[in-house]
């Protein structure tokens, strides 16, 4: 089952953060601003889950979430890099039991995002940096980033499994498609 | 089980750490130069669009800016008798140089070149590092106001923490001492945000402080952390504080937080410095 192209996918969640933190704040509005915030490493994070494997996940998640917080380095570093790694692996326990048709992997990505920002916000909750209440960041800015990361997750759905997986492997699934 | 100990461990560490390690300086500063070379162009296309939706309201912009040019330049004319003044009394007085100079602030203009998308951990990068003379903890401004603070540094890059995240009650806050403008004597408030109602609070305020509403809160520079005069916002109310003593005033940001383009770091004269 590992036909995943492991340094493509990394070149790729490379560029996406790039457009995540070069592009992507331009295109939302100001009064959603503080509301969606896109983590596109993360999605990358469930696809290795799904072609890859839930070891290839932990480590990629524990890759690209220490290097975002690397790079936004505000209070502190490792509160991103300890949720993606967690999740990636659970998401990938998660796949390797059912069968993985799209509209699962839409839900794990939603239950996967919501689980992520509030793990980020127990985490910055815990060293006292936050004082919001629980409700109402989950109103405010889990929610919509929820619905926003399955949205883009089915977009990148397809495009993203051409690019990863090996070209014999694909060209089966596209005959089976067809 | 042993994992979650030592990330636990690496968030304890980093808490409250300045500085950074030559690795996180190169990974910063790496990413950071694709960064610069993404964001202005569509910062630029994005600035485009924005303008043509606008384009209605420049006649009427237009019109207002005439007139505050007008009182620009009388004022103008008043600033430079005043302060020919100052500097004849600062001679007369005996001033010392390095107190003559405490005052002098250099403006290094920096371009925004990424945001972070951490809700708890709101960051901007700009393109301007330790090699430009950025050190932490100086004020970052926009043309309307106060932006933040430079958290950390790296060598062409460096990482700005927005006012937005500043919580009185956090556990490695920054206070702002801020005063009003025009009244710089009789007011004196500490100012933090308050994230649930998006504004931002001056606390502390002594009770026959006269504050109204419309006043400019401006940062006073007392606590030599922030440089004086630079605008914060303006206040849209002021009431009796939490245990009836002091007065709390809450306060419109006047920068934007995002979609920013361009920033000043304000440099302050190195004051160890002969």
């Amino acid at each position: 089952m590992t036909k995943l192209r492991m340094n493509r996918a990394v070149v790729a969640a490379l560029i996406l953060l790039l457009i995540q933190t070069s592009v992507v704040p331009w295109l939302i509005p100001t009064a959603w601003g503080g509301r969606l915030l896109l983590h596109l490493p993360f999605i990358m994070t469930i696809f290795v889950a799904l072609l890859g494997g839930r070891h290839r996940a932990f480590s990629f998640g524990l890759g690209f979430g220490l290097l975002e917080d690397l790079l936004f380095y505000g209070h502190m570093i490792g509160a991103y890099a300890f949720g993606m790694a967690l999740l990636g692996y659970l998401i990938g326990l998660a796949f390797e039991r059912r069968l993985n048709t799209l509209a699962y992997v839409l839900l794990l990505t939603g239950i996967g995002s919501g689980l992520l920002d509030m793990l980020a916000y127990f985490v910055y909750k815990l060293f006292s940096l936050t004082h919001l209440g629980a409700a109402f960041v989950f109103y405010w800015q889990v929610l919509p980033t929820l619905l926003l990361h399955m949205l883009v997750a089915l977009a990148l759905y397809l495009p993203a499994r051409r690019f990863l997986v090996k070209h014999i492997a694909s060209a089966a699934e596209e005959a089976e498609g067809a | 089980m042993i994992g979650l100990i030592l990330f636990i461990a690496i968030m304890g560490f980093t808490l409250r750490r300045s500085g950074l390690t030559w690795p996180e300086r190169f990974v910063n500063d790496a990413f950071g130069t694709a960064q610069g070379a993404l964001y202005r162009p569509v910062g630029a296309v994005a600035g485009f669009f924005r303008d043509l939706g606008r384009l209605s309201d420049v006649y009427k912009e237009n019109e207002e800016l005439r007139r505050t040019v007008a009182r620009y330049t009388q004022d103008q004319i008043r600033y430079n008798d005043i302060e020919n003044d100052n500097r004849r009394y600062k001679e007369e007085l005996g001033f010392t140089d390095r107190q003559k100079q405490l005052y002098s602030y250099k403006y290094a203009i920096a371009q925004v070149i990424a945001s972070g998308s951490n809700p708890y951990d709101k960051t901007i990068k700009i393109d301007r590092g330790s090699r430009d003379g950025v050190k932490p903890r100086m004020a970052v401004v926009t043309i309307d106001g106060l932006v933040g603070l430079v958290s950390q540094v790296s060598e062409f890059t460096s990482t700005v923490m927005p006012i937005t995240e500043l919580d009185s009650t956090s556990s490695d806050t920054i206070l702002i001492s801020a005063t009003v403008s025009g009244k710089e004597q009789q007011v004196f408030g500490i100012v933090d945000y308050d994230k649930e109602n998006g504004v931002m609070r001056m606390s502390k305020i002594d009770e026959n402080a006269n504050v109204a509403e419309g006043d400019i809160v401006v940062t006073s520079g007392q606590g030599n952390l922030l440089p004086k005069g630079l605008v914060i916002g303006t206040v849209l109310s002021n009431q009796v504080g939490d245990f009836g003593l002091t007065h709390t005033a809450t306060i419109a940001p006047a920068a934007k937080f995002d979609h920013l383009y361009e920033v000043f770091v304000v440099m302050t004269p190195d004051p160890d410095k002969p």
